[in-house]
């Protein structure tokens, strides 16, 4: 997720990683990476079939500013990182403000 | 002479066990492995199936299902790193280079990549193996690089793996896959003269059936267990648990349209079908004293309505 100013400066920036972390060879505390050396999970954090998965992010406005934009992406990274052969599951874009003077 | 006679009734005695057990032995004796991908490929040729079945055919020919040991390139270069990463590395595993790798070696990932291995010759391995490096090597022409993607793709899990060799899983219940049959929806006459019977395989439309490579978590029958696929635990213990009903080909099969063209998030319409991706904002100002702080709270709900988690893994 990113958010940025109405100057389309970044402001705000944070990743979710949802996977199941496999433990290398079935033994201690360390994540295995190939399928030749897991056997077993330590930790997971992939999407529950049919049991919704809620995330928050409270983003504030820098010192003033009215608006922003949020673009929030749900992408899947095959060899886990965006520079090998991502692609974007969904993305939602919302520009939204606060109200300028008031009581 | 008594004597004589005695050791003369144990000889016939003894000849019909042994008669038994030489017949028996041929008549269990294995088929002739293959000994080059070429005849791995012949072995199990499904191309006659494409005479009367030739939409699905050509479902299949565009799934990962036809070219399972390159898979999108990604498979083939795990199965290299799987051979330099890992088997070479290992103390004991009797691979000190590529060269070294066997049937045996490779069946960690050909165990569901291509389960037919088993039915080959190391030569066949060594053959595979020499082609990922080739495949995966920058400095490899492009048609180098081509003809490898060949021979990897050559063999894979085609209409004979899972409507005859996989289809059967509880063999003493079911007894065992024979070759001269095809096993799908009903019982009756097949066209194919290689293969002129046809059965009822009870698991052709359940679960299990893609559970045997869409994976439980570690094989422990393997030397050295592996795990790559963890759906099939996912759907058990985490959907069907839950009360999920439907089974993979529901989905992945009919709901999808895609046929035998069996497909995952790569395709749109599963990825559009697998999750639901909500955002709402809600920016708004508090007041700290005196001070207004304005802050924005971005909400994501995010609901897999596969059967199974995603990812895979």
């Amino acid at each position: 997720m990113t958010a940025k100013d109405n100057k389309g400066k970044e402001i705000f920036k944070q990743s979710k990683i949802y996977m199941p972390i496999p433990q290398q060879l079935g033994r201690g505390d360390k994540m295995g990476r190939g399928p030749y050396e897991k056997s077993g999970i330590i930790r997971d954090t992939s999407l529950p079939p049919g049991r919704p998965v809620h995330e928050n992010f409270d983003i504030s406005f820098p010192s003033g500013e009215y608006e922003m934009t949020v673009d929030v992406e749900l992408v899947y990274l095959p060899f886990g990182a965006r520079d090998s052969d991502p692609f974007t599951w969904q993305k939602v874009t919302k520009k939204v403000s606060i109200e300028k003077g008031g009581v | 002479m008594k004597f004589l006679r005695s050791i003369a009734v144990a000889a016939l005695l003894a000849l019909p066990l042994l008669t038994g057990t030489l017949w028996q032995d041929a008549g269990a004796a294995e088929p002739k492995k293959a000994a080059s991908v070429d005849e791995l490929a012949k072995k199990y040729d499904s191309s006659s199936c494409k005479a009367c079945h030739e939409d699905i055919y050509k479902e299949w020919e565009k799934s990962l299902h036809a070219r399972p040991m390159f898979g999108t390139g990604r498979t083939a270069a795990t199965i290299k790193t799987t051979v330099t990463n890992g088997l070479t590395t290992w103390k004991y595993s009797g691979v000190k280079k590529p060269e070294d790798v066997t049937v045996k070696h490779l069946m960690i990932c050909a165990k569901c990549h291509l389960p037919q291995l088993s039915e080959a010759t190391d030569d066949v391995a060594k053959e595979i193996v020499k082609n990922v490096f080739i495949y995966t090597d920058p400095k490899a022409s492009d048609d180098a690089r081509e003809k490898a993607i060949d021979v990897i793709s050559k063999a894979n899990i085609n209409c004979l793996v899972c409507h005859q060799r996989n289809a059967i899983i509880h063999k003493w219940v079911d007894g065992t896959p024979q070759k001269n049959e095809v096993y799908g929806s009903k019982n009756g006459e097949h066209a194919d003269p290689a293969h002129p019977v046809m059965k009822k395989s009870p698991v052709m439309g359940e679960s299990i059936l893609c559970g045997q490579c869409h994976g439980l978590g570690p094989n422990f029958e393997l030397e050295h267990p592996t795990q790559c696929a963890t759906l099939y635990a996912s759907y058990l213990f985490a959907y069907r648990a839950d009360g999920g009903q439907e089974t993979c080909q529901e989905c992945h099969i009919k709901k999808s349209k895609l046929g035998h063209n069996m497909q995952s998030y790569r395709d749109p319409g599963m990825a559009k079908a697998a999750v639901d991706f909500k955002v709402d904002m809600l920016p708004h100002q508090w007041r700290d004293g005196a001070k207004m702080v304005p802050v924005n709270v971005v909400k994501v709900q995010i609901l897999n309505k596969a059967g199974h988690a995603i990812p895979d893994g």
